[in-house]
């Protein structure tokens, strides 16, 4: 018989389930906890584990900035000795990767889970389970990754990790073994991520809200989500060729031995192209919710954001190998990179100028998270010009690997990325956690940050241009590199003490938050899109009632109407359409630890790998043993406490219901699968086909 | 009007300073100050012509960096909310878009780059033109580059040079890049574009010097430990200077005299160390007094000796005098040379260095490698440390010297 959630494991002896409900395997009890650390690590809430992300990769975000100091540092004086040229090396890689990796994807990670299901009406993602899979293996492959600092030294080959210089031939060591089962290890999570995004948006969204009224923010994650999906497996592939080079002697990159290290750049930058819009994206999305917040006026041309992030995102994979100019790779394929590079400028200028029109007219209000987005619009827009002069393939082969590359994905990444990733952190931060971060000191953080990164990464594009060439850890007081390289390295503290005050203003806004208890309200911001509809904190189960969508910036258009001169017209008041978060009548998925022992198995199983094949059969145990649990254990915990469904007042009866859910109609399945009403038919979960 | 006149002045400040910036990133176009590798001085015609490519480009670029930034600023003061604004009642016109200007801000980019495209189209096709080319092979090594001349067009290498590579003036040059180990990139940024070493394949880069001088170049595709010390340079003499180094470098050099007891010494221990990795033209490890040099290298001395370096190879020492740096470019070998790499030093060489040497950097070398350049003989990357008694190191001096 088929194996359904309610009968996991059906013996034919007819053994009463009821004894054993909940624990498939008669050995481990569900975890049910409410509260405290275990109510964290078992969550399959997507707002616990969008918070989890986000707690994690802003402790990766002070790995990689100490990081960035220490290279700074080396670097603010011509001939420094501090750093000898392997530990340099090795940290100008690791802060690399873990800003890329650990840092500015899975921070975009926190805003895509935490936001997407509440910003289309959904109680959750479409695989819960899944989800907290996600977080976890992202995590495990993250600590396992920088514990190579203390297993030998990181990896030492650049983010980019050109072949072969990565092999064990010329670095011997384990930290490009660490680089390539860990971003192996974070590919799987990120993998599963984006799968999961990708089908929550295309099959959760509240009835009424077609692809087309979803709100911009969701649109770039959804984007950024299905390039993940097709981006991963490439970068996978290549580390695994990777792996068998190093670990298992094979010759994919050794030229010497027919291999070619070519295939490495190309599977590399077929990755890492897209990767530049999966960063940056996320971002494009937050600026685009914020802009129009505080110019209080909707976004302007919609479907031309829209379709130019879907531009951007199709036009992204054609242009991988104009990181290539210089690899002599021939001219035909040159040009073709080249000219397409050119042409991706197109759809990025078009977000700049939809932003500074959404502002035109506007009464803008410059509250912190409006500053932060306001300053992207600029500092991206530097980074996408600076672009465009080296998509000229011949002025690249002067501009490449020197610091106006640097200076280039700086502006992009940090003035482009983590400005918006601030924004949305300051936007944001009230629906999250129930109080607003601080103004003041926001104000400080945002100033300081942008003064900080523009003395930083401003330089950097005259030094790239007199010639100074990346990845090195030194240069001559003769070279006439010194000014810049100072006034860089000061920027970069300046930066430093603006995360202080940053972190500052987290403690500082929390300890206030704790003495005057002042609630925020659902909606803040006076903003327009559905998560200001329920209170702040969201609750559990996000929305009492599923909001039926009628148009773009729904909740908006809720409070307010047009008069007979298309003048803006309150109508009703914030709190007759905001949601109480009273409904405890909602059903949840439930929390279980199967996705923390499967993740915990896959460092275990790199370890082994790296060291000794025999330290990996735990890890294999660990897993097999995860992955029997998880298929074993009900979506649902049986006997954790059912209640009828009753989120969806129009879905009338159960049977009906039912019915639906067999036409496959019903985008809340996930939500309302396994109720005590539902026949073993209705049992079409949403985990039931990833087992 | 609300905040017009603050709106203006704000505009107007963003605009000298936006302006400052944008001089302070061209200004040095043109102008070497100082700076051996600044990009934005070509000394050649293939340089010139990316020069060309970009100037344009940055004055687009340029003008719509000013054109956001101090737009950008205006927005901001000019529509900024006033403190006695109140919600719902002051509130701005709900524009939602305007499909004419979204298709006018898409085309109106798209041509400007599509005009620019054709000149990228044109200047990349004419990057690889060369005519009566002189072909001069590169090969990339952890963390030195090699050069090897084959005059007469027949196959047979006549000159093995390190990191000095002498060209004529006024004469199209096509390198063939090749590397020995991994990927480098060689550059001679007033010269040329850059061009990936790539283990396996044999890439081309076309330059031409128009004035006799030194021109530096750097290293610059990551490879590895001593990375960032990686130079090379070219010197462009005169046809009729450039005649003379070719005649002295494919003259084999004077033995020691055999009055010169260190020389003589330093040879043998030359022999009996060094010779397992560094050729002397006509030396091998097997070779005994007395000893012969011969005119040609031996292009397969890696494979023949069976080096212990995971490269293969190791600089040829034949003509060690006649370059004007040592170590990969970052010691002077002659007195009065700033030290290699810095500097604006397109300065006249002379084809054959008559300055003195300067033999404490060698000693220095000998004495301590790594203190000069970070390597890792260990793994077969770089020169090790042979804790060379001081006697051994004023031996190997003196014999050193004799070779140019």
């Amino acid at each position: 018989m088929a194996i359904t959630e309610q009968t996991p494991l059906e013996l034919t002896t007819g053994e009463d389930r009821t004894s054993s409900a909940g624990d498939p395997m008669g050995v481990f009890a569900r975890p049910r906890a409410n509260t405290g650390w275990r109510s964290w690590v078992n969550t399959v809430d997507h707002k616990k584990i969008g918070i989890m992300y986000g707690v994690a990769s802003f402790f990766f975000f002070l790995v990689a900035g100490v990081e960035a100091l220490m290279i700074r540092t080396q670097l603010a004086v011509p001939g420094s000795q501090l750093l000898s040229a392997d530990l340099y090396n090795q940290v100008f890689t690791m802060h690399g990767v873990t800003m890329v990796f650990m840092v500015v994807m899975p921070l975009a990670a926190a805003f895509a889970n935490y936001l997407l299901p509440l910003q289309i009406g959904a109680r959750d993602v479409s695989f819960p389970r899944m989800n907290a899979l996600s977080l976890w293996i992202w995590l495990s492959g993250a600590i396992f990754f920088n514990t190579s600092w203390f297993l030998g030294g990181g990896a030492d080959g650049g983010w980019f990790n050109y072949a072969p210089n990565a092999s064990v031939t010329f670095s011997p060591g384990f930290g490009i073994d660490f680089y390539a089962i860990g971003l192996i290890i974070m590919g799987i999570g990120s993998t599963v991520s984006a799968v999961n995004l990708t089908v929550t948006v295309l099959n959760m969204r509240a009835p009424g809200m077609t692809l087309m009224k979803m709100p911009v923010f969701t649109w770039m994650m959804f984007i950024t989500q299905v390039l993940l999906v097709f981006a991963l497996p490439v970068i996978t592939v290549a580390l695994l060729l990777l792996s068998f080079d190093r670990i298992f002697d094979a010759a994919f990159f050794d030229a010497s031995k027919g291999g070619d290290p070519f295939l490495w750049q190309h599977l590399f930058w077929i990755f890492g192209h897209p990767e530049v819009y999966i960063m940056v994206l996320p971002a494009f999305g937050i600026v685009s919710e914020v802009i129009p917040v505080f110019s209080r006026k909707p976004i302007f041309g919609y479907p031309f954001m829209v379709g130019s992030g879907i531009a951007i995102g199709f036009m992204g994979w054609g242009v991988w190998a104009h990181h290539m100019f210089a690899s002599g790779m021939g001219q035909m394929s040159i040009l073709a990179f080249s000219l397409a590079t050119l042409f991706i400028a197109v759809p990025t200028g078009v977000k700049v100028l939809n932003w500074l029109a959404t502002m035109y007219g506007g009464r803008l209000r410059f509250n912190t998270a409006m500053l932060f987005s306001v300053a992207l619009v600029g500092m991206f827009t530097i980074g996408g010009l600076s672009g465009v002069s080296h998509a000229f393939a011949p002025a690249d082969t002067q501009q490449t690997d020197t610091y106006y590359i640097v200076a280039h994905f700086h502006y992009v990444l940090f003035g482009g990325a983590l400005l918006g990733l601030f924004s949305g952190m300051y936007f944001w931060w009230p629906k999250v956690f129930g109080h607003f971060l601080g103004e003041r000191l926001g104000k400080w953080h945002f100033w300081l940050t942008l003064i900080g990164f523009n003395l930083t990464f401003g330089p950097q594009h005259i030094l790239g241009l007199q010639g100074m060439m990346r990845r090195t850890y030194t240069y001559f007081d003769d070279q006439g590199f010194s000014t810049w390289n100072l006034v860089s390295t000061i920027g970069s503290y300046i930066i430093a003490i603006s995360v202080l005050v940053f972190m500052w203003n987290m403690g500082a806004s929390y300890r206030k938050h704790r003495r005057e208890r002042v609630d925020p309200g659902p909606d803040p911001w006076d903003a327009r899109s559905l998560e200001w509809m329920v209170p702040s904190p969201t609750p559990e189960h996000n929305f009492d009632e599923t909001p039926v969508v009628e148009e773009f910036d729904e909740f908006w258009h809720r409070k307010y109407g047009h008069d007979e001169n298309g003048r803006l017209v309150r109508i009703a008041k914030t709190s007759d359409v905001a949601q109480t978060g009273q409904n405890a009548n909602v059903h949840l998925p439930s929390p279980s630890y199967w996705p923390l022992v499967i993740a915990i198995s896959m460092p275990l199983i790199g370890y082994g790998l790296i060291f000794n094949l025999w330290w990996a059969v735990p890890g294999a145990i660990l897993l097999i043993a995860g992955c029997y649990g998880w298929v074993m254990e009900p979506s649902t915990d049986p006997a954790g406490g059912h209640h009828h469904d009753d989120h969806d007042p129009e879905a009338g009866p159960p049977d009906a219901a039912v019915a639906e859910l067999a036409k496959g109609e019903d985008l809340e399945t996930g939500m309302s699968n396994g109720t005590d009403d539902g026949g073993p038919e209705s049992s079409t979960t949403e985990e039931a086909p990833v087992g | 009007m609300r905040n017009k006149r603050s709106a203006t002045i704000w505009t107007g400040i963003a605009l000298v300073v936006v302006l400052f910036f944008g001089w302070l990133l061209v200004r040095d176009i043109g102008l070497p100050g100082g700076r051996a590798l600044t990009t934005l001085s070509p000394q050649g015609p293939k340089a010139q012509e990316i020069q060309n490519l970009i100037i344009p480009v940055f004055l687009v670029a340029g003008l719509v960096f000013v054109l956001v930034q101090v737009g950008l600023v205006w927005l901001v003061v000019r529509f900024r909310r006033h403190k006695d604004d109140r919600d719902g009642v002051d509130e701005p016109e709900q524009v939602h878009g305007n499909t004419k200007l979204e298709i006018g801000w898409t085309i109106v980019p798209a041509a400007v780059l599509a005009v620019l495209a054709v000149f990228n189209v044109q200047t990349t096709l004419a990057m690889d033109n060369a005519d009566d080319p002189l072909e001069i092979t590169v090969i990339g090594n952890q963390w030195w580059w090699e050069y090897r001349y084959d005059l007469e067009g027949d196959g047979v290498v006549d000159i093995i040079t390190a990191n000095d590579a002498a060209i004529p003036v006024g004469r199209d040059i096509v390198f063939k890049i090749q590397s020995n180990d991994v990927i480098h990139s060689f550059w001679i940024p007033a010269l040329a574009g850059k061009m990936d070493a790539v283990p396996g394949r044999t890439h081309q880069r076309v330059m031409r010097a128009d004035e006799p001088g030194i021109y530096q170049g750097q290293c610059t595709e990551y490879c590895g430990l001593s990375h960032g010390v990686m130079r090379m340079q070219v010197t462009a003499y005169e046809p009729d200077d450039y005649d003379t180094w070719i005649e002295a470098m494919t003259t084999a050099p004077a033995q020691p005299d055999p009055d010169d007891e260190l020389a003589i010494a330093g040879q043998e221990l030359f022999v009996t160390q060094c010779s397992f990795c560094h050729q002397v033209n006509g030396l091998d490890p097997n070779s005994s007094a007395p000893f012969e040099y011969s005119d040609l290298p031996d292009p397969d001395y890696g494979a023949s000796i069976d080096i212990p370096l995971a490269s293969g190879n190791a600089p040829n020492m034949t003509h060690f005098m006649m370059r004007p740096y040592m170590v990969g470019g970052l010691l002077p070998a002659y007195e009065g040379l700033s030290r290699g790499g810095g500097g604006d030093q397109r300065t006249v060489a002379e084809p054959i260095p008559s300055g003195t040497p300067e033999e404490n950097n060698l000693k220095q070398w000998l004495r301590e490698p790594e203190s000069i350049k970070p390597m890792n003989p260990d793994n077969n990357q770089g020169m090790p440390n042979y804790n060379l008694t001081e006697e051994q190191i004023e031996q190997l001096t003196a014999y050193l010297l004799t070779l140019k």
